[in-house]
């Protein structure tokens, strides 16, 4: 290939990722900015917007309202969905190829085309504008991917050295734990990282769930912060954004490695 | 696919713990039924009522058959919010990210080039930020005000400062989508393009064909399956794509980005029409069921 034809594909590869990346100068700039405002300035570097985050009367909150929802509910998911997975995996019953198929249909319903039923579900058994309501579906939206996911990686896991541990005596759950727990780590990481990267980000379940300003997320309070137009502090917002993008990136760089060695594939690509 | 194949079933161990299976798959089977099925079916029957938020027929709602069905497909207001859908699917998920995503799979390939984790990773960024922030970075972007970073580029060269979301409306929340999206995109791609053997490339290269000819009969070819796949998911995932454009536009201005997703919400929270809303929720479940089945037909899993 000529260096022509490299430079120009160079080229081209650096633009789509600057394309990519500068919408997020915003954010960067401001967050360290003293005097920021809407748009991209050079900033008067100061961390003077985190400390308002986190001083300020309403916005800590926010940052504790995601962090109870989205780890009650990865929780939820990830302690229901290994169990389900297990049965999938290792028990042959009617109706699982069926079940199986279900999930996968499920998964790509998106949220707008049930949202409206499920408000008016979720009010008629009381369970809106509560944390566990929104838990509860958020764990509940997020277990066909952890079950396609665990039951993919408890296939890996080989029969005979549950049944081994069968001879030695163990029960079932014994098995269960003294086996497949420990060997379903990359899996479980992936999972995790999957739905709390999903319930973390939510924006409509939260916005038709809850009413209370108490139990927002930080979703919705960022959404609520910018639509106030007229007073936006805008150094406050980027670095709510900034703060907001922490946990997800976290959890990211623990569990990387987990997410290239499950069975993600098969989650995902179908 | 990664996934290994079960080990041979052997029924008669099998059976040892049958009573255990509704213990293990029952907190799955049940939070799935109550929060995602019965939703979908209790949505169903709202269809058929004129529910409605606030006032008389919020106490009483009434069953009125199929009258919001033929409402909405006599609404010019609903036909062209499945309109703006179908524009948004096709401009951004169809035709920019997969361009821009088989770009970038395709470059990503080549053995000579330096720097391939930072690229890659700069193109997975719009993916995993939260929509909100996305949301926001781009609302900075397509400011209307004079040092917006898009009036500002346009400034480079010579153009007059414009209000891109008000202006352009669609385009301005296409070309967002496209951003978001390309990663995955490309993704899904790589993956595939791993499948197709280097020596074929070669010997069509050899044989003297160009670039843009070994694409076209030698490594599209090949991929067409996944690449269809990736269609109909995209499809189906953009399809439900709300917070991003709500976010940047609440659907205006006037009605010119009020997506399908959007104009479920507004109905039906907004101006408390609960029944139409869920009618329109109905059309939209069954237009992605039937693009869910095919895909969960061809997708080839095994279980």
């Amino acid at each position: 290939m000529t260096t022509l034809q490299r430079a120009m594909q160079t080229v081209l590869l650096t633009m789509l990722a600057l394309f990519c990346l500068v919408p997020f100068a915003w954010v960067a700039l401001s967050a360290v900015d003293a005097n920021a405002g809407p748009t991209v300035g050079a900033p008067t570097f100061s961390l003077q917007n985190f400390t308002e985050f986190f001083t300020n009367a309403d916005t800590p909150r926010l940052l504790v309202n995601s962090l109870i929802i989205s780890v009650s509910a990865t929780a939820l998911n990830l302690a229901c969905g290994i169990l389900g997975a297990y049965a999938l995996s290792r028990f042959r019953f009617r109706g699982r190829k069926f079940f199986m198929f279900s999930i996968l249909l499920i998964r790509v319903i998106p949220a707008p085309a049930t949202i409206v039923a499920l408000y008016l579900l979720m009010v008629r058994i009381n369970l809106d504008n509560s944390y566990l309501g929104l838990i509860l579906v958020e764990a509940a939206a997020a277990l066909p991917v952890t079950l396609w996911l665990l039951k993919g990686t408890i296939d890996a896991i080989p029969f005979e050295l549950e049944e081994a541990a069968w001879m030695d005596g163990s029960t079932r759950f014994g098995a269960i734990r003294k086996i497949i727990l420990p060997l379903v780590g990359p899996g479980l990481g992936a999972a995790a990282m999957l739905t709390f990267m999903a319930v973390w980000g939510d924006f409509l379940t939260p916005l038709v769930l809850l009413q209370s300003p108490d139990l927002y997320p930080l979703s919705i309070g960022l959404f609520r912060a910018f639509s106030a137009f007229n007073q936006v502090d805008w150094g406050v917002l980027a670095a709510s954004a900034v703060i907001y993008m922490v946990p997800p990136a976290i959890l990211y760089g623990v569990l990387r490695r987990h997410l290239l060695r499950s069975s993600l594939g098969g989650a995902i690509k179908g | 696919m990664t996934s290994v194949p079960v080990p041979v079933a052997r029924p008669g161990r099998r059976r040892r713990d049958r009573g255990m299976l509704p213990l293990l798959l029952g907190p799955s089977v049940l939070l799935i039924a109550v929060f995602v099925v019965a939703p979908a079916g209790y949505g169903i029957y709202l269809s058929l009522t004129n529910t409605q938020l606030t006032g008389f027929a919020a106490r009483d709602p009434q069953f009125v058959g199929l009258d919001n069905f033929r409402y909405l497909l006599g609404s010019d207001d609903f036909l062209a919010s499945l309109g703006h859908t179908g524009q948004f699917v096709l401009f951004s998920a169809i035709i920019g990210q997969t361009v821009l995503g088989m770009l970038a799979a395709l470059l990503l390939r080549r053995t000579w080039l330096r720097g391939k984790g930072l690229f890659g990773a700069a193109i997975l960024l719009p993916m995993v930020v939260p929509e909100v922030v996305a949301a926001l970075t781009w609302a900075s972007v397509l400011s209307s005000r004079e040092d917006g970073t898009f009036n500002r580029l346009i400034g480079l060269f010579g153009g007059a400062s414009a209000a891109p979301l008000q202006e352009w409306p669609m385009l301005s929340i296409i070309i967002v989508n496209i951003w978001r999206g390309i990663a995955f995109a490309m993704i899904m791609f790589q993956a595939a393009l791993e499948d197709v053997p280097d020596e074929l490339i070669e010997a069509s290269r050899v044989d003297g064909a160009g670039a843009i000819q070994v694409f076209r009969y030698v490594t599209l070819p090949l991929i067409r399956g996944p690449v269809f796949l990736y269609l109909l998911l995209t499809t189906i995932t953009t399809v439900g794509v709300f917070g991003l454009v709500y976010f940047l536009t609440q659907g205006g201005p006037g009605s010119a980005t009020q997506l399908t997703s959007i104009y479920i919400f507004q109905h039906a929270f907004q101006y408390s029409q609960i029944g139409l809303g869920s009618a329109a929720s109905v059309i939209l479940l069954v237009l992605l069921m039937t693009l869910g089945l095919t895909y969960v037909r061809l997708a080839k899993v095994d279980v």
